[in-house]
């Protein structure tokens, strides 16, 4: 079996909301029904999409841009490769499986996720992890602003410190046992995060208007 | 039967079902994993005064355990789950939450799960925080030394408890000079541990006794200084026996575990003083499991 990979045809003018194109919703669904799944605007996958493989657990983007929104929306298992740039609402409502981004996602990344994975090689914008409820988000590249913004729980893994709000608060620096677990979990994964060497973070707390039970590891040299 | 002039008899070694649990404990260095390891299976020679029967089962290298470090694995057999789940959370919260730079992991898959940091979490007091990886949860529990990491659960398996047999020697210095031989070859093997101090008893019981109090006592057949006195099973010139009892995951770990320990006793000889390989049993009518000597040693040494 190969992974079910949707490739743009065209960057569309339009937002679009890719939450239906989850493994969760995908099961056992013929190529054909796939293809004649409705998106917002009443715009079908195949007026955007050229559609092969047959794994709904393996589900590949190709040639993705910022207009496709809500990638692994509410996923609950699978995985996701994102071939290029995501739009907003990366892996929101998530429940579980991973999503690899190869490039840069907009705002919102994982907002209201509650278990899983988000891999980012690139960039985010803001609000990264927002409302976040539990699970891991890590971003290679550069972060926006407001990260963390009202996460109860849950981890982002940064590689430099992005401009944090008041309730996000320095635990200091330290070197955790369990990154080391969560690194020899990305040895599959196709990502950068599988080059990192260290389990040296600085420790950022927060939100703590919502507990503060929640963490951003800036990784450390 | 005779091997290199020590007489084995023809009898069996009588065990019973347990249940049992891996549990993996790594630390900074194996320094402080044993130290951990070490306070975990400390005092757990016997359940019938300890709750369960626990050892070191062996060394990990660092590319053997899920974080990396250097570690041990150690075995906790018990009669029932409901000990063996109260006794293993005991152990972890004093001695590996207490110990310097330990974490501990499931050593052992199965349907049945017992708790390893699922309750141990709270003493986090809200601060503590879990993390699924890959399929499997672990906590995280801010402690002074910085963080406490511990799988949620670990697996619990049926096993086997009470392998064992007896050395009969000469003198003192023999028969635990050949016990030790046998401690040695015997901890080669994975999935056994011999849970008394340095893997040897030296006070081998009977069921009963004159005492209505005492469920078990002292096994008088095998006493040297009462051959005068009882029915013994001693010949004039025995002044010293030992014995060595082994706990399995299965029977065939046990066969082996014990073919390797007289083995390597048969290798000493009668010229380093033993004189006869002998097992406990209790007739067999209490424990579904015969480890009968004569068929342990049968392929090899005959």
């Amino acid at each position: 079996m190969t992974g079910l990979t949707f490739s743009l045809k065209k960057n569309p003018a339009y937002k679009v909301d890719c939450s239906k194109l989850v493994p969760d919703k995908l099961t056992g669904l013929s190529l054909q029904k796939i293809l004649e799944i409705t998106l917002n605007n009443g715009i079908n996958v195949i007026d955007l999409f050229e559609v092969s493989g047959d794994n709904s657990e393996e589900i590949i983007f190709k040639n993705c841009t910022s207009q496709l929104d809500y990638i692994g929306h509410k996923m609950s298992r699978g995985n996701i490769t994102v071939e290029g740039d995501c739009g907003d609402f990366l892996g929101a409502n998530m429940r579980g499986g991973n999503i690899i981004c190869k490039d840069n996602a907009g705002d919102r990344v994982g907002d209201c996720m509650r278990r899983g994975l988000i891999l980012i090689d690139g960039n985010t914008n803001d609000y990264c992890g927002s409302r976040m409820i539990a699970g891991t988000i890590g971003v290679h590249g550069k972060v926006g602003n407001f990260a963390g913004f009202a996460m109860k729980r849950g981890t982002l893994l940064l590689t430099g410190l992005p401009k944090l709000h008041a309730t996000i608060q320095d635990c200091g620096a330290h070197t955790l046992p369990f990154l080391a677990l969560l690194f020899n979990s990305f040895k599959p994964l196709s990502t950068k995060f599988k080059a990192i060497k260290t389990n040296r973070v600085q420790r950022y707390a927060g939100d703590l208007a919502c507990n503060g039970n929640g963490e951003i590891l800036v990784l450390l040299d | 039967m005779n091997i290199n002039g020590i007489q084995i008899d023809d009898t069996f070694a009588e065990a019973f079902n347990m249940r049992a649990t891996r549990v993996l404990i790594t630390a900074q260095n194996l320094k402080w994993a044993y130290h951990a390891a070490n306070a975990m299976t400390g005092f757990a020679t016997s359940v019938i005064g300890c709750g369960v029967e626990a050892g070191i089962e062996r060394e990990l290298s660092e590319t053997e355990t899920p974080d990396g470090r250097p570690g041990v694995s150690i075995l906790m057999f018990a009669m029932g789950s409901k000990v063996l789940m109260q006794q293993l959370e005991t152990r972890m919260g004093q001695c590996i939450l207490t110990c310097p730079t330990a974490a501990a992991f499931s050593g052992i898959d199965s349907e049945d799960k017992i708790n390893l940091g699922k309750n141990l979490r709270y003493f986090g007091d809200g601060f503590q925080t879990s993390k699924l990886i890959s399929a499997k949860r672990y906590w995280r529990v801010p402690v002074m030394d910085g963080e406490f990491l511990c799988e949620e659960t670990t697996g619990m398996a049926r096993a086997i408890g009470g392998g064992n047999f007896l050395i009969l020697a000469t003198s003192q210095p023999a028969a635990l000079a050949a016990a030790e031989a046998a401690i040695t070859a015997m901890k080669k093997f994975p999935n056994v541990i011999m849970p008394f101090p340095g893997g040897v008893v030296r006070s081998g019981s009977k069921v009963g006794s004159k005492y209505k109090t005492m469920f078990a006592s002292t096994n008088d057949a095998f006493c040297p200084t009462l051959k005068g006195l009882t029915n013994s099973e001693l010949s004039p010139e025995i002044e010293s026996v030992m014995e060595i009892v082994i706990d399995g995951l299965s029977f065939e770990d046990i066969a082996m575990a014990m073919r390797a320990g007289i083995e390597a006793i048969c290798k000493l000889g009668d010229k380093n003083g033993i004189r006869r390989i002998s097992a406990g049993n209790y007739g067999g009518k209490l424990g579904p499991h015969h480890f009968k000597l004569h068929e342990i040693l049968g392929e090899v040494l005959t």
